[in-house]
């Protein structure tokens, strides 16, 4: 009986089971393709928190400890392949004369390395400029000081004459905040600026020089084991983030006070395992409506064939089988689909995997593959038995013979609408959102030092009630509209049926429980395909925002300090190809009370020429306004948040600046007044700088010498025209471009290349609205044929008929598409509000993907429109061989 | 050998003949699973002829009768329809048929049931109206008009596809079986409406039939076996 059944099945209904198998395909593919991009993220996050650390632990050798024995015992520690001793003392100050003139820095740390330091963490420094062998200046330094190699630097020492040396070269240490941090503080408090003031002397010259403590007065110099590890790690970020910790303070047990470990590395993974919680959440959040959606696809289809397969059950029942084997059968036919879906699916999510994130995406295995194939697989049976068998067991328990006959049925209305559901989850959706706006969307909370991560996963609420609130206000309005609206719905479809147009309203009034389902699911796809994309496309934009404010613009040539290159030189780099527009930033440094800051000099009317200014990086007005005012008030100043706190500033007050006098060399004081906050700003640092007007700082500094030139390219040819410039230029200007910035920008999300799941989540999002609104008004169709038939042996026209199927499908695509869009938009505002915490920098608006959109609609439009003609064209088959093969 | 219906046993009718079969076979499928339902047959309607088909089940008289009404296509031979449009969709405002089986569009009530033929005939809407009230009250389920199919019994459901075509007022209905769901009074009652109702308008009424009391009541009767027409008999006359 079984096989029988089966084979009838396969052999009658091949279309609505294949139709069922592909809806439970696409959510399998759909979370097999999400769970490979959530494995591939977590790894990618780990590898570049690794590798953003140039060492992996300092281990700073306490008083009175031999660093000797502490550096044999960490060399012999497991999982450290290398160590390097690093010694530290403080210098009164360093002076130096250049040009004529003397210039004096504050108190400044002076540093002692190994000849082997640099080869063994080729991150910790840069070299700007000279020799990398010998007495090295940190860049600050040397332009504070004005010294360029070959130049005699005279480091000042407590209780003892100054120590003179020849500089060798210029450089950059880019992990300053890790190198100068302060090992052992609690974890709690606030980390400490990097010294202004850092000479790198040769072990050797450092023992000379700073080793020898002539007074009690002098300091004794301390040392630090710098240690670099070779352990693996887990491929997850929490887990790295445990053992690397773990290891650390097993390191410290063993040393039993001997010194304590400053983890680098610990604190890199602290801020990817947020990071990875986050890609969890875009998980949830991107990839669970969608596979709900399949789900809600699959359920549509498969309740499309549900009158038939109750008049089927009916007829099997008063044919005198026994409700168990009928139930038997239904859950043949739910393991048929469920399985077909789920080996279909695989290969899709296999497919589409390997096409987004490459043929073997990092991090993962065979096993996690397993895993992930057999999680989505699963949900694929799960999917069939919700959506084939739940519906046929209910219908074999709940109805008699007489009523599985009935197949349109005078609507009841459904409880939830008599209830207000609808209204009360939007209500519900704003009062979550409201409740999370008010720790600032703070999803994730990962204390410093705390192994365990907080995730406010209610917040998922908010978005999560608003979509299934509006898909059902939706269906309600829809349902309202149907019912009550027999009259405009005639006047409307009448273009397309002629005179068949009251009956066909009338029609579709009675059938408009599946009309009323279709628009929602398709509404639901749009808005999932429309609000995914626009979160995407507002990711990237400020992802490449991100990039854009580390390098400042597509190319950045930073001038080498010391070197006074004027505005002018702009002219020579526009004539490279592909430069658009060269924009000079002056870059000095300001004192402000005691505080040294960096201050950037810019031309506000064409700054944004070359470089985008976002909103977001501004308080107190927005990029437009505070640039004009920059210009109407050339004493104008944009200072920090910070500064305006330390500072108490309100608008308008004065803010003395002691600024370098290119012509005296010494400093003198420029007043400016305050105009409003800067955040951030293109090449500036994350700490507290200033911005003015270039001008107003050249009048009053008499030299308008500029520190960097941002170069537009039209966001094209970056790597062509930084090779390009770098040959013009020479070696001394520094020249980056935003693509290597992409690569480079902090731990934060934005570290994660999500191109390969903003294509996954694109693409799937197109094929779940076609299918939403294509395949479910062609089976809905399809399951109508007969009424088609019975009108054709009446007199109906064959442009008639195609017209009813044509009408079914222009409401569906009208009801969905604005339904869709305004869910779409609601739930976009909400998503990128609710997961502010992803954006770095957060957004000031939200980006639209025009062209994505226009494909959808285009996709959607298309499918409707091909599964309404083919629909029609197969009404058009003679009459009664129609009636006789259903 | 292919009985003929002789075309002067038929009524004749100074208006024409409404159906002419000639040589008409239908087929359905090929080769050796072929099954042949109407073979040869040539024979012809005339305005307002009685005519019942008769013959064992399988025998291809709803197969005829669905040339006839030119929802099926001859595989071989042809039928015409001299008295009416060539076109399909025309032709059907002229031709009546009630299936087997009921035939309504389960979306619709009755009224707009028996109401289609009409809107689609281009009636205008009070007409409509009319007509099909007075085709319901004609089978007697007038308290039906709101109901849907689905809550109709299948005698009421036949009924109301019966009303369906008397509201059209075509010139010819060909009824398949139609009194095959009914009980024995109902079903006479539905023949009388049928005669009275067709006589009234001068249609032409072809009735497929198990049922001697239908047959009885039919001037003139054809006979079909294996597909074959083979004996048309008129009242008191036989070919």
């Amino acid at each position: 009986m079984t096989i029988t059944w089966l084979g009838g099945l396969l052999r009658r209904r091949t279309g609505r089971l294949l139709a069922t198998a592909v809806g439970i395909s696409l959510a399998v593919a759909l979370i097999a393709a999400l769970g490979t991009f959530l494995t591939t993220s977590k790894a990618t996050m780990t590898a570049r928190a690794v590798r953003s650390v140039a060492v992996d632990w300092q281990v700073q050798v306490q008083p009175g400890a031999n660093p000797t024995a502490v550096r044999d015992a960490v060399t012999r520690t497991s999982g450290v392949t290398a160590t390097e001793s690093v010694s530290t003392t403080q210098t009164t100050g360093l002076s130096a004369t250049a040009g004529g003139t003397t210039q004096t820095t504050g108190p400044g740390l002076v540093l002692g390395l190994t000849p082997t330091y640099r080869h063994t963490f080729p991150g910790e420094i840069r070299q700007l400029s000279g020799s990398p062998t010998g007495v090295l200046l940190a860049q600050q330094t040397a332009a504070n000081l004005h010294v360029r190699p070959g130049d005699r630097v005279s480091i000042g020492r407590a209780g003892a004459a100054p120590a003179v040396v020849t500089v060798a070269g210029v450089v950059d240490l880019p992990q300053a905040d890790s190198l100068f941090q302060k090992v052992g503080a609690p974890p709690q408090s606030q980390p400490s600026a990097p010294p202004d003031n850092v000479i790198l002397l040769p072990q050797a010259t450092f023992n000379t020089v700073m080793g020898n403590r002539s007074s009690a007065a002098t300091p004794a110099p301390t040392t630090q084991i710098h240690v670099a590890r070779g352990a693996p790690l887990s491929n997850d970020p929490a887990a790295a983030y445990e053992s690397v910790t773990g290891a650390a303070h097993n390191l410290e047990a063993h040393l039993a006070g001997q010194a304590v470990v400053g983890n680098n590395l610990g604190a890199a993974l602290q801020g990817a395992r947020s990071d990875a919680i986050y890609a969890q959440m875009l998980f949830l959040f991107l990839g669970l409506p969608g596979a709900i959606l399949a789900a809600l696809l699959t359920a549509a289809l498969a309740s499309a064939g549900a009158d038939r397969r109750r008049a089927e059950q009916a007829l099997l029942r008063t044919r005198g089988l026994a409700p168990r084997k009928v139930a038997r059968l239904a859950v043949v036919e739910a393991l048929l689909v469920g399985t077909t879906g789920g080996i279909l699916g695989l290969g899709i999510g296999a497919a589409a995997g390997r096409l987004a994130f490459g043929p073997s995406p990092a991090g993962s295995s065979l096993s996690t593959s397993l895993v992930w194939a057999a999680i989505a697989f699963i949900a694929g049976l799960a999917i069939a038995t919700l959506t084939v068998l739940v519906p046929a067991l209910r219908d074999l328990r709940g109805r008699t013979v007489a009523d599985a006959r009935h197949a349109v049925g005078r609507s009841r209305t459904p409880l939830w609408m008599k209830g207000g559901v609808d209204f009360i989850l939007i209500a519900g959706a704003l009062l979550v959102f409201w409740a999370s706006s008010a720790n600032n969307y703070s999803l994730v909370l990962a204390p410093e030092g705390v192994a365990t991560i907080s995730v406010s996963y209610w917040a998922f609420l908010g978005p999560a009630l608003l979509w299934l609130g509006a898909a059902m206000l939706l269906w309600r309005i829809a349902n309202l509209a149907l019912h009550h609206g027999r009259r405009p719905l005639a006047r409307f479809i009448r273009p397309l049926t002629g005179r068949l147009a009251p009956s066909g309203a009338a029609s579709m009034s009675r059938q408009r429980r599946p009309l009323a389902r279709a628009t929602v699911l398709l509404a639901l796809a749009i808005s999932f395909a429309a609000s995914t994309a626009t979160f995407n496309a507002t990711y990237q934009q400020q992802a490449e925002a991100d990039a854009q404010l580390s390098n400042g613009a597509d190319v950045t040539v930073t001038e080498p300090p010391g070197l006074r290159v004027p505005p002018a030189a702009a002219a020579g780099m526009q004539t490279v190809a592909g430069v658009r527009h060269v924009e000079p930033i002056q870059h000095r440094f300001a004192y402000v009370g005691a505080d040294l800051q960096d201050l950037y000099g810019v031309r506000p009317a064409s700054i944004t020429s070359a470089t985008a200014l976002q909103n977001a990086y501004f308080a107190g007005g927005t990029a437009k306004t505070l640039m004009a005012r920059l210009k109407a008030q050339p004493d104008a100043i944009l200072v920090s948040d910070e500064t305006v706190k330390d500072f108490q500033l309100a608008p308008g007050d004065l803010l003395n600046l002691r600024l370098q006098d290119s012509r005296t060399k010494k400093l003198q004081t420029v007043p400016f007044h305050y105009a409003g906050i800067v955040k951030e700003f293109p090449t500036a640092p994350k700490d507290s700088f200033f911005v003015a007007n270039a001008d107003y700082i050249t009048k009053a500094t008499g030299s308008n010498a500029v520190g960097a030139f941002l170069v537009d390219t039209g966001g094209t040819n970056q790597n062509a025209v930084a090779a390009n410039l770098q040959q013009q230029l020479g070696a001394a200007a520094t020249i980056t471009n935003v693509t290597q910035a992409r690569s480079q920008v902090g731990s934060s999300l934005t570290s994660v290349n999500l191109a390969g799941l903003t294509r996954l989540e694109l693409v799937f999002a197109v094929l779940l609205a076609a299918s939403a609104g294509g395949i479910v008004l062609a089976v809905g169709l399809a399951e109508r044929r007969r009424s088609l038939a019975i009108l054709s042996v009446l007199g109906a026209r064959r442009r008639q008929l195609r017209g009813l199927a044509l009408s079914e499908g222009l409401l569906i695509t009208i009801g969905g598409l604005i339904g869709g869009g305004l869910i779409a938009w609601g739930l976009s505002q909400m998503l990128v509000k609710v997961l502010t915490g992803v954006f770095d920098p957060p957004p000031s608006v939200i980006a639209i993907p025009w062209g994505y959109l226009t494909v959808t609609v285009l996709a959607v439009v298309g499918a409707l429109g091909t599964a309404a003609m083919v629909s029609a064209r197969a009404s058009t088959r003679p009459a009664v061989e129609e009636l006789r093969d259903l | 050998m292919t009985a003929q219906l002789n075309p002067d046993n038929a009524l004749m009718s100074p208006d024409g003949d409404l159906v002419v079969c000639t040589d008409a076979s239908r087929t359905f499928g090929s080769g050796p699973s072929a099954v042949v339902a109407v073979q040869g047959t040539t024979a012809k309607v005339s305005p307002g002829a009685r005519i019942a088909i008769a013959g064992p089940s399988g025998s291809g008289k709803s197969t005829l009768l669905h040339l006839m009404a030119g929802l099926e296509v001859p595989t071989r031979g042809q039928v015409t329809w001299p008295s009416f449009s060539t076109d399909a969709a025309d032709r059907a405002q002229d031709i009546g048929v009630v299936f087997q089986s009921p035939s309504l569009v389960p979306a619709l009530d009755v009224a707009e049931n028996t109401g289609l033929p009409l809107i689609l005939a281009g009636v205008g809407e009070q007409e409509c109206r009319d007509r099909v009230a007075e085709a319901l009250e004609l089978v007697g389920v007038s308290d039906l008009a709101a109901k849907l199919p689905e809550e109709l019994s299948g005698g009421q459901a036949q009924r109301v596809a019966v009303a369906r075509v008397l509201a059209l007022r075509p010139r010819l209905v060909l009824a398949d079986e139609p009194t095959g769901q009914l009980d024995h009074a109902t079903g006479q009652h539905l023949i009388d409406v049928l005669m009275a109702t067709t006589t009234q308008i001068g249609a032409a009424l072809v009735v497929t039939t198990h049922d001697r009391t239908v047959l009885e009541r039919l001037d003139t009767h054809w006979w079909m076996h294996e597909g074959q027409l083979r004996t048309a008999t008129t009242q008191g006359a036989s070919a």
